[in-house]
């Protein structure tokens, strides 16, 4: 059974904000972990509300996001969506952990440096 | 880097984290690429995330501010050291009001050494200045003319008596407003505030709407307005479509404080303050005989009269400014001014409609702005000077102006 993901991004970066997003990736991924599908949503403004109504009106079973509003993040559960949120990391690699089944809550998937000023 | 960070400030404070911890608000150090080096243990609480978890990783994901993701404060031309309110997203979902201030340190020689952010949870003081607002803001009405000015400063006087009060002014002035303030700001705020349109209906389930109903055989009292506004404030509007019959009840309500329910011959005794107001000129409605003259200089005893709003000066962008503010937040829309092109516009306009209209002007606009200023295609196509103006419309053009604001 396929299921439909929505992954909220900013740059190619998951979004640091649900409500501030403005772009988000759909994507329908197979059992077998294969992406079947792929599309990516400009949104006309940053709205939390939006993305919701975009999420229920695409049957979207998970939703993946960085930080997300209390009010938000039950929401969506109440409607059956999971919620995966505090992602952390560049797209494609989150992409791929999503597509293996492995991704989590409060997973971090950037490369870690510090450098001088 | 941070080894420099650290050699630079070592010798005279050889604990710099136990430093910033003792410190009550949030910090975290950053490097010049805006990675994190480290959070103190007030911005570890106010994030929820450790310091050891969120060490190297972009400083935008970590405090998850709105000023982060829409305009990072380091990039701003005001430069490090001025403050920003903003709000951020913790991981626990919170959502907290707080001030960012960048700090850039630098050594003896004046070399960059790293960035600091002073983070400050202004959680308290919203809700403070929240409270505040809600005592000494007279309910909703608000106003910085002179005229409106004399007004708010006569409520909280006003209030402390149970005499009845007329209001005059045109439409979408704010007279029930008016009324409702002066409820708020009296003894009587704990009890019911209850509005009544006197619009047109049959006399006698008017009688049973105001001053209740005795039912059946018994006699039991289907309450009215007097008996739901029982210890507080009856406010009636648009007083001159009220039948002569009723409004000669009312007068006698006024002189001895009793009621007669329709379908009963015992009269009550109410305790309620009674307000009314009437957009025309209540000496032409007696004149008309339209209101009883009687009614008339028994709820005149205290009379305020809203003027309209082209003749409330400085009220006009106050007002502006005001709603602007109010339903930004509702639609959750980041919009911090109004073009002056648009404010010209909207100055010209002589609001038959008054402070209403304007607020409906701006609701529009606020609602199909995309941008951070409402500029004269966000504005609605009946004011006068808006047909000409190009209005984005195909999705190319909408998403252009959107890439440019975000």
């Amino acid at each position: 059974m396929e299921r439909r993901v929505l992954i909220t991004v900013a740059r190619d970066e998951v979004a640091p904000r649900f409500d501030l997003a403005t772009e988000a990736l759909l994507l329908t991924v197979a059992d077998s972990g294969e992406i079947v599908s792929r599309k990516s949503f400009l949104m006309a403004h940053a709205s939390g509300d939006e993305l919701c109504d975009l999420a229920l009106s695409r049957d979207i079973g998970t939703v993946v996001c960085g930080g997300i509003e209390d009010e938000y993040f039950h929401y969506l559960r109440w409607k059956r969506i999971e919620v995966i949120d505090s992602v952390m990391g560049p797209l494609e690699p989150v992409v791929s952990r999503l597509a293996a089944g492995a991704l989590r809550a409060g997973d971090i998937l950037f490369e870690r440096s510090v450098t001088g000023v | 880097m941070t080894k420099r960070f650290e050699e630079l400030i070592g010798s005279d404070c050889p604990d710099l984290p136990a430093l910033l911890d003792s410190l009550p608000m949030g910090m975290v150090l950053l490097d010049g690429q805006g990675h994190v080096i480290m959070l103190n243990k007030a911005l570890e609480e106010l994030t929820g995330f450790h310091r050891d978890d969120v060490r190297g990783l972009p400083c935008r994901h970590v405090l998850r501010s709105r000023a982060c993701v829409q305009g990072c404060p380091h990039e701003r031309p005001d430069g490090p050291g001025s403050s920003i309110e903003t709000d951020c997203i913790n991981r626990h979902r919170r959502k907290i009001p707080v001030r960012i201030t960048p700090v850039r340190m630098t050594d003896d020689q004046n070399r960059p050494v790293c960035i600091l952010d002073v983070v400050e949870d202004l959680t308290a003081l919203k809700e403070m200045a929240a409270r505040l607002s809600q005592v000494t803001g007279q309910g909703q009405i608000v106003g910085r003319s002179p005229a409106m000015e004399k007004i708010l400063r006569l409520v909280p006087v006003l209030a402390q008596h149970s005499s009845p009060v007329l209001i005059t002014g045109e439409t979408g002035t704010g007279k029930d407003l008016l009324a409702e303030s002066i409820h708020k700001a009296s003894p009587r705020s704990r009890e019911p505030f209850v509005r009544f349109s006197c619009g047109p209906m049959p006399s006698e389930l008017l009688d049973a709407e105001l001053f209740g109903r005795a039912q059946g055989e018994t006699g039991e009292l289907k309450p009215g307005r007097f008996q739901q506004a029982q210890g507080g404030t009856l406010y009636l509007s648009e007083i001159a479509d009220l039948p002569l019959t009723q409004q000669a009840s009312l007068a006698r309500f006024l002189d001895d404080g009793i009621i007669l329910p329709a379908g009963s011959a015992k009269p009550i005794r109410v305790n309620v303050r009674l307000m009314a107001s009437t957009a025309g000129s209540p000496e032409k409605l007696v004149q008309e005989g339209r209101l009883r003259e009687d009614f008339f200089h028994r709820i005149t005893a205290i009379r305020l009269h809203l003027p309209r709003l082209k003749d409330r000066g400085e009220d006009l962008g106050f007002l502006l400014h005001h709603f602007l503010a109010h339903y930004a937040a509702r639609f959750k829309k980041n919009i911090t001014g109004i073009s002056p092109k648009a404010l010209r516009l909207i100055s010209c306009h002589d609001f038959p409609g008054n402070v209403r209209e304007l607020k409906n002007i701006v609701e529009f606009a606020a609602m199909i702005c995309t941008e951070d200023t409402i500029r004269i295609e966000h504005l609605p196509g009946h004011l006068p000077g808006i047909a000409d103006k190009p209005v984005p419309s195909t999705p190319s053009q909408t998403r252009k102006g959107l890439r440019k604001s975000t």
